[in-house]
């Protein structure tokens, strides 16, 4: 029997790149503030996602395209600085979920249940979405490498990029998109709704411990696919479903990490490091 | 083309109005900088010192008048200017080291993604130590002080070797140590030929460190040399009548 042919070894791969992936653009989504902007992003997936197999295309096609969408939308309006971004990002957010969750209503006998797609559907992993998932991370970690430097600049300070010659709009659109890139390829294993937080919460409790953004980046994506794969042994383990599991996995350890920062820097001992990464 | 005038000025802004989406900020602007020269614009908050830095650079859009910089148009002088922004512009909880962000001058000459050369990290090196802060290559932005955050923008400027540098509010927050090594590396700069633009607060740092003056509040009021700009009279009139002193025969101003 081929190794591929276990659901069970194709789940424990995906999470593993689907983590990796997570904590990698999570970095970016912490140090530019992008949370809800991504959150924005999972749930205008959703949609795509239902129209692409409602009428037989690649799920994955039709999650990039309704995110495209949206990351372009958001990037257009967040140029005006306003307060209306905010704004346009939540109607975005809950349109987005309206507007797929009226679509699976209106399929009886629909392949797909809602619920697949809300908390994602880890063991139903075929060799194909492997396979994307492993390009999506080569893809990401390859962009976000040749682009250091401008998002570097743009990142710390958009006014001396401006005058630098880094056409700043530029940048943040291939940020947008290599999140978005992401989103797409996570949020059917891991749930429209859950997928934030597995973003999110590695690359949070990283930058708690260094102020090196190569640091900050091994950590998120070893702490990535350590929440997917602590999630999936206690999904199996305690048969519970694998996409909220690798969420609290992931939240256990973002709380774990801020304690321990905690703990860590009120020691007397400490206080030569407390100096250096104050908090 | 009269090449022999453009290129003898660094800064050539001829009845020059500046803004936002066609409304002028900032109007009536007349200047005049050969290399070197060293100007500093002095006016209340909102008076248009950082819109007439931004338009220098290109990236605030000249409705009226004509403008050159190092003879060609802001936005293609771009190159070989030098930009020191407000430090409270910046994200410093961002993860950069005082030598990334040094790095950050030397990155229009290597390109954003070809490797770093040794002249370009020498050139960082020695940026951050004319400024005094070799040691703190490695420290973290987000630590240092304000006063070292500030050095760190300006090394960042220098290292990129521009002919004219623009700095907005180089001296806010600034302690003592580091105005004063900032105050040296500017007269530095200047003396080899460096033009330098700054807006100030600071009348005291203007009169000492400026050789020509621009007194700016929504229109140029006054541009010369610091003893006929910084008058009671023309300050008085810039900032609406009030918050002026004089004192030790000096113009002294009460922040408004």
């Amino acid at each position: 029997m081929n190794w591929w042919d276990d659901a069970l070894h194709r789940a424990t791969a995906e999470v593993l790149l689907a983590g990796a992936l997570a904590g990698l653009v999570g970095v970016h989504v912490v140090l530019r503030r992008l949370s809800f902007f991504t959150m924005a992003l999972t749930h205008a997936t959703f949609p795509g996602v239902v129209a692409a197999s409602i009428i037989g295309v690649n799920i994955v096609i039709g999650g990039v395209v309704a995110g495209a969408i949206v990351a372009l939308g958001v990037a257009a309006l967040s140029r005006h600085r306003s307060q209306n971004t905010a704004a346009a990002t939540g109607v975005m957010l809950s349109g987005g979920f309206a507007l797929g969750a009226g679509l699976v209503a209106t399929q009886s006998g629909f392949s797909r249940d809602l619920t697949s797609f809300l908390v994602g559907s880890i063991l139903t992993v075929s060799p194909q979405d492997l396979v994307t998932t492993a390009v999506a991370l080569v893809v990401v970690a390859a962009v976000l490498l040749v682009c250091a430097r401008p998002l570097r600049y743009t990142g710390f300070d958009r006014a001396g990029a401006q005058a630098a010659g880094f056409a700043t709009g530029v940048w943040d659109v291939v940020l947008l998109l290599v999140i978005q890139v992401a989103v797409v390829t996570i949020v059917p294993a891991i749930g429209t709704i859950l997928a934030l937080a597995l973003i999110v919460a590695p690359a949070a409790a990283a930058r708690q411990w260094s102020h090196r953004l190569s640091i900050i980046t091994a950590l998120a994506v070893t702490l990535g696919a350590l929440s997917g794969l602590g999630g999936l042994y206690a999904s199996s383990r305690w048969d519970v479903a694998a996409g909220a599991s690798i969420t609290l996995t992931a939240t256990a350890i973002l709380a774990l990490s801020t304690v321990l920062a905690r703990l860590v820097r009120s020691r007397p001992t400490a206080t030569a490091r407390l100096r250096a990464f104050p908090a | 083309m009269d090449d022999v005038a453009v290129a003898d000025a660094a800064v050539r802004f001829t009845e020059v109005s500046v803004g936002y989406h066609g409304t002028p900020v900032l109007t009536d602007v007349n200047l005049e900088l050969v290399p070197g020269q060293r100007l500093a614009l002095i006016g209340p908050n909102g008076a248009g010192k950082s819109t007439l830095i931004k338009s220098i650079l290109g990236l605030v859009p000249v409705l009226a008048g004509t403008s050159t910089v190092l003879g060609r148009t802001p936005a293609q002088a771009r190159a070989r200017t030098g930009y020191v922004p407000q430090t409270d512009s910046l994200d410093a909880d961002f993860p950069v080291t005082a030598g990334q962000v040094v790095m950050m001058g030397r990155y229009r000459r290597i390109g954003w993604w070809r490797p770093t050369r040794n002249a370009d990290r020498r050139a960082v090196h020695e940026a951050l130590d004319r400024l005094g802060l070799a040691d703190h290559a490695r420290t973290h932005f987000g630590v240092l002080s304000g006063g070292q955050r500030q050095r760190v923008l300006l090394a960042r400027a220098i290292a990129a070797e521009p002919r004219l540098l623009l700095l907005d509010e180089p001296f806010n927050g600034v302690d003592a140590v580091s105005q004063e090594a900032i105050v040296s590396v500017l007269r530095e700069l200047s003396a080899v030929g460096t033009t330098l633009v700054l807006s100030t607060h600071d009348l005291t740092v203007a009169h000492e460190l400026a050789d020509a003056v621009c007194v700016l509040n929504g229109r140029q009021w006054a541009v010369g040399p610091p003893d006929e700009t910084l008058t009671a009279d023309t300050l008085r009139r810039a900032y609406g009548g009030h918050a002026v002193e004089l004192r030790d025969g000096r113009t002294v101003l009460v922040e408004p």
